[in-house]
């Protein structure tokens, strides 16, 4: 479960001035093993509310409880060392994770889940979009979180990777649950129960995700 | 797949230096391929050229107790451990930011492991280069090992203590970068590490005494040489408040900026 309180958040300009909130008076609970999908027009706060859900950010005022294991934001950018290899940095990843004595192990999944050929040995920042989204993806499976936080990364790769990814999820209802942010609503719809909705830095939860979604699409074409 | 059960926070900090330096300590001798040669070819040009300086101004008759070439061996190396925890930090947090992906690594983590890995690398070559006076001939055996490792980990500790303070105002504010890079090469000259600093008047000593650095060499020299006379005013009650001073100010700023260092 994960508890939100009060939560507030703006991101202030380095000389001073004063933002709007992009976060205003959050108040959430995100119950154990429910999937949940993020929607709202771009700038809305989606990433922001991921970032201080995995704790990436902390806020400016308020908290977020988490009684349970967290990922990082899986996403398109960003987790990954430009300069060095895929697997130097999933080999980071899974030391700081403790990984202790599993590391070998983890290497080897995720190299074979992400299923990059001879560019897993390869710079990062020699990996096209796509691949990246694909090894964070592949790191994220590694683990047992309790929760995975998907900032649109379910979305990319081919239509192989796609069916790998979304029964790589299937696979792991009753352990874990999903929060993903994305704008293919197929993907929404098929994996998500409930919906969380983001208007005006205000948090709209709706029990059904259909409903947030519908709640979207009046705001978009009213 | 991982079996993970809660860790405590110390548990997750080891587990993230560890991985840190790993990283880093692969980084840092493989990404830079002239990384090695520099640290061993840097003092040795410099010694060169001082002491073909040397040749013709003489300079060595003013060191009471000890030799030039040895004395100025191990105030190199011990400006250069101070001036690498300074330098070597400016960067840290902005080489590893993506790395803050992961709500274990914090802003201070990468700064820690690399005054680390730098003081373990200059300690090495340090000794190769004792080993080297030796076998040359030079009488840079320490008389006194033990204090000479005392001022040792004294400059890392210092180069510890600038290295945090600068993490945090070289990220937040760039500028500070080239001033210090402005003033690495002076302060190499008002720290003693290639003349003397008693030649000096008193009325400019008073105030040179101030840097820590000057401390620390000439401690570290005395560990070297017994019978070295270290300069007037040298004190290792002044330079640990110095250290113990910059470390709490840099952790304090590390504590202060956090988020700001993160999301910069």
């Amino acid at each position: 479960m994960i508890k939100i309180q009060n939560l507030y958040k703006r991101y202030n300009s380095r000389d001073g001035t004063v933002n709007d909130w992009v976060l205003k008076n959050i108040n959430l609970i995100i119950p154990k093993n429910m999937n949940v999908g993020l929607v709202g027009r771009n700038g809305a706060g989606k990433s922001t509310l991921l970032r201080l859900i995995s704790g990436m950010d902390s806020p400016e005022r308020g908290k977020v409880e988490r009684q349970c294991r967290v990922s990082w934001p899986i996403g398109l950018s960003g987790g990954f060392q430009g300069s060095m290899t895929g697997r130097q940095n999933v080999k980071f990843v899974a030391r700081v994770q403790g990984g202790g004595l599993n590391v070998q192990r983890i290497i080897d999944y995720v190299e074979d889940f992400a299923d990059l050929g001879s560019a897993f040995d390869h710079p990062i920042k020699t990996y096209s979009s796509g691949m990246r989204a694909r090894l964070n993806f592949g790191l994220s499976l590694a683990f047992d979180f309790d929760v995975y936080i998907s900032d649109e990364a379910i979305a990319v790769g081919d239509r192989t990777f796609k069916n790998k990814a979304s029964k790589a999820f299937k696979d792991k209802v009753g352990q874990s649950s999903l929060i993903i942010v994305s704008h293919a609503e197929g993907i929404l719809k098929e994996l998500c129960q409930a919906g969380i909705y983001l208007k005006n830095g205000q948090a709209n939860w709706y029990d059904d995700v259909n409903d947030a979604i519908k709640a979207y699409h009046q705001e978009a074409h009213p | 797949m991982g079996t993970m059960q809660t860790r405590t926070s110390w548990q997750v900090t080891r587990s993230v230096w560890f991985a840190m330096f790993m990283r880093e300590a692969v980084t840092r001798t493989t990404t830079d391929r002239l990384g090695w040669f520099w640290m061993i070819a840097e003092p040795v040009a410099m010694i060169a050229i001082l002491v073909i300086i040397r040749g013709f101004i003489d300079g060595g008759k003013l060191i009471m107790g000890a030799s030039f070439v040895p004395w100025m061996i191990t105030g190199m190396m011990g400006f250069y451990l101070v001036r690498d925890g300074m330098s070597r930090s400016q960067g840290a947090i902005n080489a590893n930011r993506a790395l803050f992906a992961y709500r274990q690594v914090q802003p201070v983590d990468p700064v820690l492991v690399r005054v680390f890995l730098e003081g373990m690398l200059r300690t090495f070559v340090f000794l190769l280069f004792v080993l080297g006076g030796l076998l040359l001939g030079l009488d840079i055996f320490p008389d006194n090992a033990l204090f000479a490792l005392f001022g040792w980990i004294s400059l890392w500790t210092l180069g510890l203590g600038l290295g945090l303070v600068i993490s945090v105002t070289g990220t937040l504010v760039p500028e500070t970068a080239k001033i210090i890079n402005m003033i690495s090469f002076p302060l190499l000259i008002i720290s003693g590490v290639i003349m003397p600093l008693h030649i000096l008047p008193h009325y400019l000593l008073k105030y040179l005494m101030f840097n820590p650095i000057a401390h620390g060499l000439e401690l570290l020299r005395l560990g070297f040489f017994s019978s070295y006379k270290v300069v007037h005013g040298t004190s290792e009650i002044y330079l640990w408040l110095c250290i113990l001073a910059l470390n709490a100010l840099g952790l304090l700023m590390q504590l202060r900026f956090k988020d700001r260092l993160k999301a910069q």
